[in-house]
């Protein structure tokens, strides 16, 4: 375990130097985030132009949920995104081999090995308008609204790990997968209003088949309109056993790999 | 070190013909071929030992390879590597091992070769001074003081793969695997690199398996060479036998003092020698090449000094490629 958490530090001590190599991408990168964050609250502004409640939500549990919205997303662009197209890159040039060869755990370097460090900037900045949000309604969190808070956004981060790496896994059987993580995102971005927004057949499919509803509705409930303690069992039980899958997977894929490749 | 009994390694590929249709079809119906990367191989290699893995391309070499580096499992045959089994992939057997490909890099691209050296050193767990000393060792047999500063997208090959080295020897494993170390690289490089090879092996008493195109780098490193081609293992033992064994002559070369007298005198000369498996290679005005076998050399030689007016005579063995391409010829058994 230290020595994980070790790694982890390298890797970001790694990947912010390979960084600093490119200043001005920095700040383009912040100027991007913060027009994104402007846009997405102009939207909801101007869904609530002629309406109190959006699905039963109000104006700043909206924004709240897009704060957690854009933590969650910064979260993938930071971690889950650049790993994706090494990985792609690995298997196709062949310099997997390197990481196969290494005594750590291949799943951990595969998926945390190359982070983009500015991108902290949109976990920051999302996690700020949740603070801005709960600041304007004016009714602060019970400690146990915070403490739910926390464990079902750390759910919410384990579960679009878990979906993404089992996309990433598809590789060694694709190759290409670059298309899969579009498709992904372009679902994700349904996450960035609450689930009862939407109706019948996509609300059901949004909630079990794919769950977004988990990934932004659930933690800003938790701030918002509460939830029960049975809501924070489930998301916490999927979390982990879909965490538990894509270690089957991968285990699955490395030996189709080390015995088929040359 | 490394034990290697009967390893046999069966890859399923798939066969479809070009075109359009047939890659349709290939959809629902595919064919498949087995093919015999490697087959039947035995070896053992002491602890210290430099080994030259020579074959063509596809001979199987590097799946060998990969086999005694645990990335491949074999289909049939036991591998004992360090007293480790490799596919089991146990993370002690990892720490003792290094696999440097010449064509593929480890190295960070965008920042210097030293950040890709702090990262190893994290995840083989090398302790501070452990690490300066044993990077202290690599700069100066390598010479990468400056270098290694410099990002790693701004260097030459030569100095990329210098780094390559230092990246995987950090660790300091007595096991290494290197497969084509100097590949591209210039010849001034190469002999860098082999001399670095040769002194890493005698400072850490390292067991170093080598693959290369290069016949110079097995003839400088190398006592033993395996010879291997289409999965079967032809060859294993000394070079000097191989040559012995697979070109049992060498190439005299001739230069004297022309004229068509001196000619004739060389024709009644060679004539004169008989039966001693003499062969003209080339002949000019002023000058003859020959081919004559190991036994007969000093006579031939001797006899020719003593007829003809020689203004430089040379003997020298066949090339190690000449003997390769011989060997493959003649389907050599071990």
């Amino acid at each position: 375990m230290r020595q994980t958490l070790r790694l982890l530090r390298e890797f970001l001590r790694a990947c912010f130097v390979e960084e600093v190599e490119y200043r001005l991408n920095f700040i383009g990168h912040l100027l991007t985030t913060g027009l994104q964050l402007a846009l997405a609250v102009f939207m909801a502004n101007i869904f609530f132009f002629r309406a109190d409640s959006v699905g039963g939500w109000s104006f700043y549990e909206v924004l709240l949920l897009l704060g957690v919205f854009n933590a969650i997303h910064g979260f993938i662009e930071m971690v889950l995104q650049p790993n994706m197209s090494r990985l792609v890159q690995h298997i196709r040039k062949g310099t997997l081999d390197y990481v196969l060869l290494k005594p750590v755990d291949s799943q951990l370097f595969v998926s945390f090995r190359h982070m983009v460090f500015w991108k902290i900037a949109d976990i920051v900045l999302g996690l700020g308008l949740v603070v801005f949000a709960l600041v304007q309604m004016g009714a602060w969190p019970t400690w146990q609204a915070i403490v739910s808070f926390f464990v079902l956004f750390s759910a919410a981060l384990c579960l679009v790990y878990a979906i993404w790496m089992m996309l990433m896994t598809l590789s060694f059987w694709a190759v290409k997968v670059d298309n899969l993580s579009y498709l992904f995102m372009s679902f994700f971005d349904t996450a960035r209003f609450p689930v009862s927004v939407y109706k019948g057949f996509l609300r059901l499919a949004l909630m079990y088949l794919f769950p977004v509803g988990l990934i932004t509705t659930l933690p800003a409930s938790a701030l918002t309109k509460g939830v029960s303690v049975w809501q924070l069992l489930v998301a916490g039980v999927l979390a982990l056993a879909f965490v538990a899958l894509t270690r089957l997977l991968w285990r699955l894929a490395l030996r189709s790999y080390t015995s088929a490749s040359s | 070190m490394i034990e290697v009994r009967g390893l046999q390694k069966v890859y399923k590929v798939h066969e479809r013909e070009a075109g359009f249709w047939s890659s349709v079809r290939s959809l629902f119906d595919r064919k498949f071929r087995d093919v015999y990367a490697v087959d039947d191989v035995s070896f053992s290699i002491a602890p210290g030992e430099i080994v030259g893995f020579l074959g063509p391309n596809g001979a199987g070499k590097t799946t060998t390879m990969k086999v005694l580096t645990g990335l491949l499992h074999p289909t049939a045959g036991e591998v004992q590597v360090g007293g480790f089994v490799p596919h089991k992939h146990e993370r002690a057997f990892k720490r003792r091992i290094s696999l440097v490909m010449g064509q593929k890099s480890q190295l960070i691209w965008d920042v210097p070769a030293s950040e890709t050296f702090l990262v190893n050193k994290v995840i083989y767990e090398i302790d501070d001074a452990a690490y300066r000393r044993q990077l202290d060792e690599l700069i100066e047999l390598l010479q990468i003081a400056e270098v290694m500063q410099k990002p790693v997208r701004q260097l030459s090959l030569g100095e990329r793969m210098k780094c390559e080295l230092a990246a995987s020897l950090l660790h300091k494993p007595d096991l290494l695997f290197l497969d084509e170390p100097t590949i591209g690289l210039d010849v001034n490089m190469q002999e860098v690199v082999r001399e670095f090879i040769r002194r890493y092996n005698r400072l850490h008493k390292a067991t170093i398996l080598l693959t290369s195109h290069y016949m110079a780098d097995v003839a400088a490193l190398c006592q033993r060479v395996m010879v291997i081609n289409r999965g079967k293992l032809l060859y294993d033992g000394e070079i000097s036998e191989l040559i012995e064994r697979h070109a049992p002559y060498k190439r005299l070369k001739l230069w004297f003092d022309g004229g068509r007298e001196a000619l004739e005198l060389l024709e009644s000369t060679l004539l004169s020698c008989g039966d001693s498996g003499l062969k003209v290679i080339a002949q000019t005005e002023h000058h003859v090449e020959l081919e004559v076998a190991r036994q007969h050399i000093s006579t031939v030689s001797a006899r020719l000094l003593q007829t003809l007016a020689v203004a430089d005579l040379t003997i020298e063995d066949p090339s190690l490629e000449d003997v390769i391409s011989q060997a493959f010829a003649a389907g050599v058994q071990p």
